[in-house]
Protein backbone atom coordinates (compact mmCIF):
# COMPACT_ATOMS: atom_id res chain seq x y z
CA UNK A 1 0.00 0.00 0.00
CA UNK A 2 3.28 2.09 0.98
CA UNK A 3 4.42 1.54 -2.89
CA UNK A 4 0.86 2.05 -4.74
CA UNK A 5 1.03 5.55 -2.45
CA UNK A 6 3.91 6.96 -3.22
CA UNK A 7 3.82 5.68 -6.63
CA UNK A 8 0.63 8.17 -7.32
CA UNK A 9 1.98 10.98 -5.19
CA UNK A 10 5.14 10.66 -7.70
CA UNK A 11 3.02 10.79 -10.53
CA UNK A 12 1.06 13.45 -9.10
CA UNK A 13 4.46 15.87 -8.46
CA UNK A 14 5.61 15.27 -11.71
CA UNK A 15 2.68 16.03 -13.34
CA UNK A 16 2.36 19.50 -11.04
CA UNK A 17 6.14 19.80 -11.98
CA UNK A 18 5.73 20.08 -15.75
CA UNK A 19 2.22 21.65 -15.75
CA UNK A 20 1.55 23.94 -13.15
CA UNK A 21 4.83 24.76 -12.01
CA UNK A 22 6.23 25.14 -15.64
CA UNK A 23 5.05 28.45 -16.82
CA UNK A 24 7.05 29.10 -19.88
CA UNK A 25 9.07 26.16 -22.01
CA UNK A 26 12.19 28.30 -20.37
CA UNK A 27 11.23 28.67 -17.17
CA UNK A 28 13.99 27.50 -14.80
CA UNK A 29 12.33 28.24 -11.57
CA UNK A 30 10.22 24.96 -11.35
CA UNK A 31 11.06 22.90 -8.27
CA UNK A 32 12.54 19.28 -9.04
CA UNK A 33 9.39 17.64 -6.72
CA UNK A 34 10.54 14.25 -7.99
CA UNK A 35 13.98 14.84 -6.26
CA UNK A 36 12.84 15.50 -3.25
CA UNK A 37 10.79 11.93 -3.40
CA UNK A 38 14.28 10.07 -4.79
CA UNK A 39 15.88 11.53 -1.42
CA UNK A 40 12.45 10.25 0.98
CA UNK A 41 12.68 6.89 -0.59
CA UNK A 42 16.43 7.04 -0.13
CA UNK A 43 16.50 7.80 3.20
CA UNK A 44 13.46 6.78 4.90
CA UNK A 45 12.04 3.93 3.12
CA UNK A 46 14.15 0.18 2.41
CA UNK A 47 15.46 -0.26 -0.70
CA UNK A 48 13.06 -3.16 -2.19
CA UNK A 49 9.84 -0.48 -2.15
CA UNK A 50 12.34 2.42 -3.05
CA UNK A 51 13.59 0.76 -6.29
CA UNK A 52 9.77 -0.21 -6.83
CA UNK A 53 9.05 3.08 -6.82
CA UNK A 54 11.64 4.60 -8.73
CA UNK A 55 11.01 2.45 -11.62
CA UNK A 56 7.37 4.26 -12.59
CA UNK A 57 8.53 7.78 -11.34
CA UNK A 58 12.01 7.63 -13.89
CA UNK A 59 10.02 6.09 -16.30
CA UNK A 60 7.46 8.90 -16.55
CA UNK A 61 10.18 11.39 -16.25
CA UNK A 62 11.73 10.17 -18.99
CA UNK A 63 8.49 10.25 -21.40
CA UNK A 64 7.57 13.55 -20.44
CA UNK A 65 10.96 15.41 -20.00
CA UNK A 66 13.94 15.24 -22.53
CA UNK A 67 15.21 14.05 -25.84
CA UNK A 68 17.83 11.65 -24.60
CA UNK A 69 15.68 8.43 -23.10
CA UNK A 70 17.56 7.57 -19.92
CA UNK A 71 18.53 10.89 -18.25
CA UNK A 72 16.27 10.83 -15.75
CA UNK A 73 16.98 6.89 -14.55
CA UNK A 74 20.75 8.08 -14.03
CA UNK A 75 19.57 10.80 -12.19
CA UNK A 76 16.95 9.16 -9.94
CA UNK A 77 19.31 5.78 -9.36
CA UNK A 78 22.45 8.18 -9.32
CA UNK A 79 20.44 10.44 -6.31
CA UNK A 80 19.10 7.38 -4.61
CA UNK A 81 22.10 5.36 -4.59
CA UNK A 82 24.61 8.20 -3.56
CA UNK A 83 21.92 9.33 -0.66
CA UNK A 84 21.72 5.81 0.42
CA UNK A 85 25.37 5.36 0.32
CA UNK A 86 25.71 8.77 2.53
CA UNK A 87 22.84 8.11 5.10
CA UNK A 88 24.08 5.32 6.72
CA UNK A 89 27.07 7.66 7.94
CA UNK A 90 24.60 10.83 9.12
CA UNK A 91 24.56 10.91 13.05
CA UNK A 92 21.08 12.04 13.06
CA UNK A 93 17.53 11.14 11.29
CA UNK A 94 15.91 14.10 11.25
CA UNK A 95 15.09 15.99 8.26
CA UNK A 96 16.54 19.26 8.71
CA UNK A 97 19.90 17.25 9.23
CA UNK A 98 18.90 15.73 5.28
CA UNK A 99 18.34 19.22 4.08
CA UNK A 100 21.64 20.11 2.91
CA UNK A 101 22.58 16.87 1.83
CA UNK A 102 19.64 16.66 -0.52
CA UNK A 103 20.26 19.74 -2.30
CA UNK A 104 23.99 18.99 -2.58
CA UNK A 105 23.15 15.61 -4.07
CA UNK A 106 20.65 17.36 -6.03
CA UNK A 107 23.65 19.35 -7.53
CA UNK A 108 26.19 16.47 -7.58
CA UNK A 109 24.30 14.28 -9.40
CA UNK A 110 23.10 16.74 -11.96
CA UNK A 111 26.33 17.58 -12.61
CA UNK A 112 27.60 14.11 -12.88
CA UNK A 113 24.83 13.37 -15.17
CA UNK A 114 25.49 16.87 -17.16
CA UNK A 115 29.05 15.34 -17.93
CA UNK A 116 28.19 12.25 -18.66
CA UNK A 117 25.88 13.17 -21.35
CA UNK A 118 28.18 15.61 -22.66
CA UNK A 119 30.96 13.02 -22.64
CA UNK A 120 28.44 10.41 -24.97
CA UNK A 121 26.11 13.07 -26.92
CA UNK A 122 27.68 16.73 -26.92
CA UNK A 123 26.06 19.12 -27.87
CA UNK A 124 22.42 17.57 -27.05
CA UNK A 125 22.04 19.42 -23.93
CA UNK A 126 21.51 23.02 -23.02
CA UNK A 127 25.00 24.23 -21.45
CA UNK A 128 25.20 24.10 -17.73
CA UNK A 129 24.61 27.34 -16.07
CA UNK A 130 25.94 27.24 -12.30
CA UNK A 131 23.80 30.03 -10.99
CA UNK A 132 20.68 28.51 -12.56
CA UNK A 133 21.33 25.21 -10.99
CA UNK A 134 21.94 27.06 -7.77
CA UNK A 135 18.77 28.47 -7.63
CA UNK A 136 16.96 24.57 -8.34
CA UNK A 137 19.12 23.26 -5.63
CA UNK A 138 18.14 26.03 -3.20
CA UNK A 139 14.50 25.09 -4.57
CA UNK A 140 14.76 21.52 -3.56
CA UNK A 141 16.09 22.87 -0.04
CA UNK A 142 12.96 24.49 -0.03
CA UNK A 143 10.95 21.78 -0.84
CA UNK A 144 12.20 19.31 1.24
CA UNK A 145 10.84 20.17 4.35
CA UNK A 146 6.93 20.54 3.65
CA UNK A 147 7.47 17.60 1.39
CA UNK A 148 8.93 15.30 3.95
CA UNK A 149 6.41 15.66 6.77
CA UNK A 150 4.04 15.05 3.97
CA UNK A 151 5.64 11.92 2.97
CA UNK A 152 5.83 11.12 6.53
CA UNK A 153 2.20 11.54 7.00
CA UNK A 154 1.33 9.78 4.11
CA UNK A 155 3.59 6.57 5.23
CA UNK A 156 2.09 7.10 8.55
CA UNK A 157 -1.86 6.91 7.09
CA UNK A 158 -0.28 4.20 4.62
CA UNK A 159 0.66 2.03 7.29
CA UNK A 160 -2.83 2.04 9.16
CA UNK A 161 -4.81 1.34 6.40
CA UNK A 162 -6.64 -1.75 6.01
CA UNK A 163 -4.91 -3.36 3.29
CA UNK A 164 -1.76 -3.06 4.77
CA UNK A 165 1.19 -6.09 4.15
CA UNK A 166 1.13 -7.07 7.87
CA UNK A 167 -2.69 -7.92 7.47
CA UNK A 168 -2.75 -9.60 4.16
CA UNK A 169 0.17 -11.69 5.69
CA UNK A 170 -0.65 -15.70 6.60
CA UNK A 171 0.05 -16.87 10.13
CA UNK A 172 0.40 -20.28 10.79
CA UNK A 173 -2.25 -21.99 13.10
CA UNK A 174 0.11 -22.55 16.01
CA UNK A 175 0.24 -18.68 16.69
CA UNK A 176 2.39 -19.33 20.25
CA UNK A 177 4.84 -21.53 18.85
CA UNK A 178 8.45 -19.31 18.09
CA UNK A 179 10.11 -20.08 14.70
CA UNK B 1 -68.01 40.62 75.63
CA UNK B 2 -67.03 44.17 76.45
CA UNK B 3 -65.21 44.79 73.78
CA UNK B 4 -68.08 44.24 70.89
CA UNK B 5 -69.31 47.81 71.53
CA UNK B 6 -65.80 49.52 71.68
CA UNK B 7 -64.82 48.29 68.24
CA UNK B 8 -68.47 49.14 66.55
CA UNK B 9 -68.24 52.76 67.56
CA UNK B 10 -64.44 52.83 65.97
CA UNK B 11 -65.97 51.16 63.10
CA UNK B 12 -68.91 53.97 62.89
CA UNK B 13 -66.40 56.70 63.30
CA UNK B 14 -63.94 55.87 60.36
CA UNK B 15 -66.92 55.52 58.28
CA UNK B 16 -67.82 59.29 59.44
CA UNK B 17 -63.90 60.42 58.84
CA UNK B 18 -64.27 58.75 55.51
CA UNK B 19 -67.52 60.46 54.63
CA UNK B 20 -65.94 63.57 56.22
CA UNK B 21 -63.19 63.49 53.91
CA UNK B 22 -65.12 62.16 50.71
CA UNK B 23 -67.22 64.71 51.14
CA UNK B 24 -64.50 68.02 51.40
CA UNK B 25 -62.73 66.58 48.20
CA UNK B 26 -65.88 66.64 46.21
CA UNK B 27 -66.66 70.54 47.46
CA UNK B 28 -63.22 71.13 46.75
CA UNK B 29 -63.60 69.68 43.22
CA UNK B 30 -66.85 71.09 42.83
CA UNK B 31 -65.74 74.54 43.81
CA UNK B 32 -62.87 74.31 41.56
CA UNK B 33 -64.50 73.56 38.69
CA UNK B 34 -66.92 75.86 38.81
CA UNK B 35 -64.86 78.22 39.40
CA UNK B 36 -62.44 76.98 36.59
CA UNK B 37 -65.70 77.06 34.21
CA UNK B 38 -67.17 80.09 35.45
CA UNK B 39 -64.20 82.22 35.08
CA UNK B 40 -61.88 80.25 32.61
CA UNK B 41 -59.13 81.98 34.43
CA UNK B 42 -54.95 80.45 34.64
CA UNK B 43 -55.47 80.86 38.57
CA UNK B 44 -52.81 80.00 41.07
CA UNK B 45 -53.61 76.31 41.57
CA UNK B 46 -52.72 75.39 38.02
CA UNK B 47 -49.86 77.85 38.19
CA UNK B 48 -48.51 75.82 40.61
CA UNK B 49 -49.51 72.52 39.17
CA UNK B 50 -47.82 73.65 36.09
CA UNK B 51 -44.66 74.57 38.51
CA UNK B 52 -44.69 71.46 39.72
CA UNK B 53 -44.99 69.07 36.51
CA UNK B 54 -42.99 71.24 34.50
CA UNK B 55 -39.39 70.33 36.01
CA UNK B 56 -40.91 66.23 35.18
CA UNK B 57 -41.76 67.16 31.87
CA UNK B 58 -39.01 68.72 31.01
CA UNK B 59 -37.11 65.99 32.47
CA UNK B 60 -39.03 63.38 30.70
CA UNK B 61 -38.60 65.08 27.22
CA UNK B 62 -35.18 65.79 27.50
CA UNK B 63 -34.60 62.15 28.49
CA UNK B 64 -36.80 61.51 25.74
CA UNK B 65 -34.62 63.82 23.23
CA UNK B 66 -31.42 62.16 25.00
CA UNK B 67 -32.60 58.63 24.01
CA UNK B 68 -33.86 59.89 20.64
CA UNK B 69 -30.90 61.42 19.95
CA UNK B 70 -28.45 58.31 21.53
CA UNK B 71 -30.60 55.87 19.22
CA UNK B 72 -29.78 58.11 16.17
CA UNK B 73 -26.43 58.79 16.52
CA UNK B 74 -24.91 55.03 17.75
CA UNK B 75 -27.99 52.35 17.77
CA UNK B 76 -28.92 53.61 14.09
CA UNK B 77 -25.66 53.99 13.21
CA UNK B 78 -24.86 50.41 14.71
CA UNK B 79 -27.77 48.83 12.52
CA UNK B 80 -26.40 51.38 9.62
CA UNK B 81 -23.23 49.94 9.80
CA UNK B 82 -24.16 46.26 9.93
CA UNK B 83 -26.75 47.03 7.12
CA UNK B 84 -23.58 48.63 5.55
CA UNK B 85 -21.24 46.02 5.84
CA UNK B 86 -23.92 43.50 4.38
CA UNK B 87 -24.31 46.14 1.46
CA UNK B 88 -20.41 45.92 1.83
CA UNK B 89 -20.21 42.36 1.71
CA UNK B 90 -22.84 41.97 -1.38
CA UNK B 91 -21.20 44.64 -3.43
CA UNK B 92 -17.42 42.83 -2.84
CA UNK B 93 -18.91 39.86 -3.90
CA UNK B 94 -20.41 41.38 -6.81
CA UNK B 95 -17.25 43.33 -7.60
CA UNK B 96 -15.69 39.63 -7.44
CA UNK B 97 -17.93 38.24 -9.88
CA UNK B 98 -17.62 40.79 -12.15
CA UNK B 99 -14.38 40.83 -12.38
CA UNK B 100 -14.05 36.98 -12.38
CA UNK B 101 -16.75 37.43 -15.26
CA UNK B 102 -14.22 40.55 -17.14
CA UNK B 103 -10.61 37.94 -16.76
CA UNK B 104 -12.61 35.55 -18.26
CA UNK B 105 -14.15 37.34 -21.31
CA UNK B 106 -10.94 39.21 -21.31
CA UNK B 107 -8.90 35.75 -21.52
CA UNK B 108 -11.62 34.78 -24.38
CA UNK B 109 -11.28 37.57 -26.38
CA UNK B 110 -6.84 36.95 -26.06
CA UNK B 111 -7.57 33.13 -26.83
CA UNK B 112 -9.76 34.38 -29.69
CA UNK B 113 -7.07 37.12 -30.99
CA UNK B 114 -4.45 34.05 -31.23
CA UNK B 115 -6.69 31.33 -32.33
CA UNK B 116 -7.99 33.86 -35.44
CA UNK B 117 -4.21 34.95 -36.12
CA UNK B 118 -3.64 30.97 -36.12
CA UNK B 119 -6.40 30.54 -38.57
CA UNK B 120 -5.16 33.41 -40.77
CA UNK B 121 -2.00 31.45 -41.05
CA UNK B 122 -3.39 27.97 -41.34
CA UNK B 123 -5.26 29.69 -44.44
CA UNK B 124 -2.05 31.31 -45.50
CA UNK B 125 -0.73 27.69 -46.21
CA UNK B 126 -1.34 26.66 -49.36
CA UNK B 127 -2.63 23.36 -49.84
CA UNK B 128 -0.81 21.95 -46.59
CA UNK B 129 -2.50 19.75 -43.90
CA UNK B 130 -2.08 21.51 -40.73
CA UNK B 131 -3.08 19.64 -36.94
CA UNK B 132 -4.12 22.17 -34.61
CA UNK B 133 -3.07 21.11 -30.96
CA UNK B 134 -2.60 22.63 -27.12
CA UNK B 135 0.33 22.18 -25.48
CA UNK B 136 -0.30 20.24 -22.21
CA UNK B 137 3.05 19.97 -20.63
CA UNK B 138 6.59 22.09 -20.73
CA UNK B 139 9.71 20.06 -20.07
CA UNK B 140 10.98 20.51 -16.40
CA UNK B 141 14.41 19.96 -17.01
CA UNK B 142 17.03 22.15 -17.46
CA UNK B 143 19.34 20.17 -20.44
CA UNK B 144 16.48 20.34 -22.89
CA UNK B 145 14.00 21.78 -24.36
CA UNK B 146 10.35 19.77 -25.22
CA UNK B 147 6.82 20.28 -25.02
CA UNK B 148 3.79 18.20 -24.95
CA UNK B 149 0.69 18.73 -27.37
CA UNK B 150 -2.54 16.96 -26.97
CA UNK B 151 -2.22 15.36 -30.54
CA UNK B 152 -0.76 11.84 -31.94
CA UNK B 153 -0.84 9.67 -34.88
CA UNK B 154 -4.54 9.78 -34.32
CA UNK B 155 -4.80 12.96 -35.67
CA UNK B 156 -1.99 11.96 -38.50
CA UNK B 157 0.95 13.14 -36.68
CA UNK B 158 4.34 11.84 -37.40
CA UNK B 159 8.04 12.11 -36.09
CA UNK B 160 9.83 14.65 -37.90
CA UNK B 161 6.27 17.17 -38.44
CA UNK B 162 7.08 20.80 -38.72
CA UNK B 163 5.32 22.43 -35.86
CA UNK B 164 4.36 26.11 -36.48
CA UNK B 165 2.09 28.96 -34.83
CA UNK B 166 1.10 32.28 -36.89
CA UNK B 167 4.30 34.06 -35.55
CA UNK B 168 7.00 31.02 -37.19
CA UNK B 169 8.53 27.80 -36.75
CA UNK B 170 8.25 26.83 -32.80
CA UNK B 171 10.21 23.17 -33.52
CA UNK B 172 9.65 19.32 -35.00
CA UNK B 173 7.61 16.60 -34.00
CA UNK B 174 10.35 14.25 -31.74
CA UNK B 175 8.26 11.28 -30.60
CA UNK B 176 4.19 10.41 -31.05
CA UNK B 177 1.74 8.42 -29.37
CA UNK B 178 -2.08 7.81 -30.28
CA UNK B 179 -3.12 10.52 -28.64
CA UNK B 180 0.14 12.35 -27.55
CA UNK B 181 3.15 13.70 -29.01
CA UNK B 182 6.23 15.38 -27.91
CA UNK B 183 7.82 18.66 -29.42
CA UNK B 184 11.60 19.26 -29.40
CA UNK B 185 11.44 23.24 -29.84
CA UNK B 186 14.04 24.87 -32.38
CA UNK B 187 15.89 26.33 -28.97
CA UNK B 188 16.67 22.79 -27.92
CA UNK B 189 20.90 22.25 -28.38
CA UNK B 190 19.45 18.86 -30.08
CA UNK B 191 17.42 21.08 -33.02
CA UNK B 192 18.83 21.93 -36.52
CA UNK B 193 16.90 23.50 -39.21
CA UNK B 194 18.18 24.47 -42.82
CA UNK B 195 17.35 27.63 -43.04
CA UNK B 196 18.16 30.88 -45.38
CA UNK B 197 18.97 34.30 -45.40
CA UNK B 198 15.80 36.06 -46.43
CA UNK B 199 17.66 39.18 -48.10
CA UNK B 200 20.95 37.44 -49.43
CA UNK B 201 19.57 33.92 -49.92
CA UNK B 202 22.66 32.40 -48.22
CA UNK B 203 22.15 29.16 -46.60
CA UNK B 204 22.86 28.05 -43.11
CA UNK B 205 22.14 25.63 -39.86
CA UNK B 206 19.93 27.29 -37.31
CA UNK B 207 20.77 25.60 -33.71
CA UNK B 208 19.27 26.62 -30.24
CA UNK B 209 21.44 26.30 -27.38
CA UNK B 210 18.91 26.34 -24.70
CA UNK B 211 18.10 29.84 -24.13
CA UNK B 212 15.85 32.09 -25.92
CA UNK B 213 18.40 32.72 -28.94
CA UNK B 214 19.26 30.59 -31.78
CA UNK B 215 22.90 30.12 -33.44
CA UNK B 216 23.01 30.49 -37.05
CA UNK B 217 25.57 28.17 -38.11
CA UNK B 218 27.56 27.82 -41.38
CA UNK B 219 27.68 31.29 -43.03
CA UNK B 220 30.69 31.78 -44.96
CA UNK B 221 32.40 35.12 -43.93
CA UNK B 222 32.29 35.90 -47.62
CA UNK B 223 28.35 36.05 -47.33
CA UNK B 224 26.33 39.87 -46.87
CA UNK B 225 24.75 39.24 -43.40
CA UNK B 226 23.12 42.53 -41.11
CA UNK B 227 21.85 42.85 -38.13
CA UNK B 228 18.10 42.77 -39.18
CA UNK B 229 17.80 40.44 -41.54
CA UNK B 230 15.36 37.84 -41.61
CA UNK B 231 15.84 34.24 -41.51
CA UNK B 232 13.46 31.58 -43.11
CA UNK B 233 13.11 27.87 -43.64
CA UNK B 234 15.26 26.89 -46.37
CA UNK B 235 12.82 24.04 -47.40
CA UNK B 236 15.17 21.74 -48.87
CA UNK B 237 15.37 18.74 -46.39
CA UNK B 238 11.63 18.62 -47.16
CA UNK B 239 10.26 18.93 -43.65
CA UNK B 240 9.91 22.38 -43.64
CA UNK B 241 8.16 24.07 -46.41
CA UNK B 242 10.20 27.04 -47.57
CA UNK B 243 9.85 30.61 -46.32
CA UNK B 244 8.37 30.13 -43.33
CA UNK B 245 9.56 32.88 -40.62
CA UNK B 246 11.94 31.13 -38.18
CA UNK B 247 14.10 34.60 -36.58
CA UNK B 248 16.15 38.40 -37.39
CA UNK B 249 19.32 38.52 -37.21
CA UNK B 250 20.40 40.13 -33.68
CA UNK B 251 24.05 39.65 -33.06
CA UNK B 252 27.17 39.16 -35.81
CA UNK B 253 29.98 38.32 -34.36
CA UNK B 254 33.35 38.82 -36.93
CA UNK B 255 36.31 36.59 -35.68
CA UNK B 256 39.38 37.12 -37.55
CA UNK B 257 39.80 33.30 -37.38
CA UNK B 258 37.76 30.88 -38.55
CA UNK B 259 35.19 30.08 -42.13
CA UNK B 260 32.45 31.10 -40.18
CA UNK B 261 30.28 33.85 -38.91
CA UNK B 262 29.03 33.35 -35.58
CA UNK B 263 25.18 34.65 -35.74
CA UNK B 264 22.92 35.06 -32.91
CA UNK B 265 19.32 34.88 -34.30
CA UNK B 266 15.91 35.99 -32.15
CA UNK B 267 13.14 33.87 -32.71
CA UNK B 268 10.45 35.23 -34.19
CA UNK B 269 7.98 33.11 -32.07
CA UNK B 270 7.87 34.40 -28.33
CA UNK B 271 8.76 30.98 -26.47
CA UNK B 272 7.48 32.58 -23.20
CA UNK B 273 3.71 32.57 -25.02
CA UNK B 274 3.39 29.52 -26.49
CA UNK B 275 0.24 28.12 -26.40
CA UNK B 276 -1.65 26.58 -29.83
CA UNK B 277 0.09 24.96 -31.84
CA UNK B 278 -0.28 24.20 -35.86
CA UNK B 279 1.49 21.12 -36.83
CA UNK B 280 1.94 20.70 -40.45
CA UNK B 281 1.60 17.63 -41.94
CA UNK B 282 3.91 16.18 -44.65
CA UNK B 283 2.18 15.25 -47.76
CA UNK B 284 4.37 12.32 -48.11
CA UNK B 285 2.49 10.96 -44.94
CA UNK B 286 -0.69 10.67 -46.83
CA UNK B 287 0.57 9.16 -49.38
CA UNK B 288 2.07 6.59 -47.57
CA UNK B 289 -0.80 5.92 -45.64
CA UNK B 290 -3.28 5.84 -48.37
CA UNK B 291 -0.27 3.09 -49.98
CA UNK B 292 -0.81 1.08 -46.80
CA UNK B 293 -4.41 0.84 -46.90
CA UNK B 294 -4.58 -0.48 -51.08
Amino acid sequence: MVVLHFIVVGLLLVILQTTLCMRTPVSFMAPDFYYVLVAYLALRLDMLRGLIVLLPLVCVLDVLSGTILGTYALLCFGGYFFLRQLAVKLPGNEILYHLPLISLSFLAVSWAVYLLLELLQPGQQAAWSWWKMLMRMLLVALCSYPLFLLFDVMQKYSQRSFLSWSRLRLRSDNRRRRT
Amino acid sequence: MRKKPTRKRGDRYRLFRIVLLAGLLMTLALIFLVSTLGSQNFGPLHKLMLEAVGPLQRAVTMGSTYVETFKSEYIDILQDSLRLREENKRLIQQLQENENILNKSREAMATNASLRKLLEFKNSLDQQQVVAATIVGKDPSAMFRSVIIDRGSNSGLSKGNPVVNSDGVVGQVFAVTPNYAKVLLAIAPSSAIDVLLQKSRVRGILKGDGTLTYRLEYILKTAEVEEGDHVVTAGYGGIFPTGLQVGVVSKIIRKPRGMFHEIEVTPSVDYQKLENLLILQQPQFGEIKQMEQH
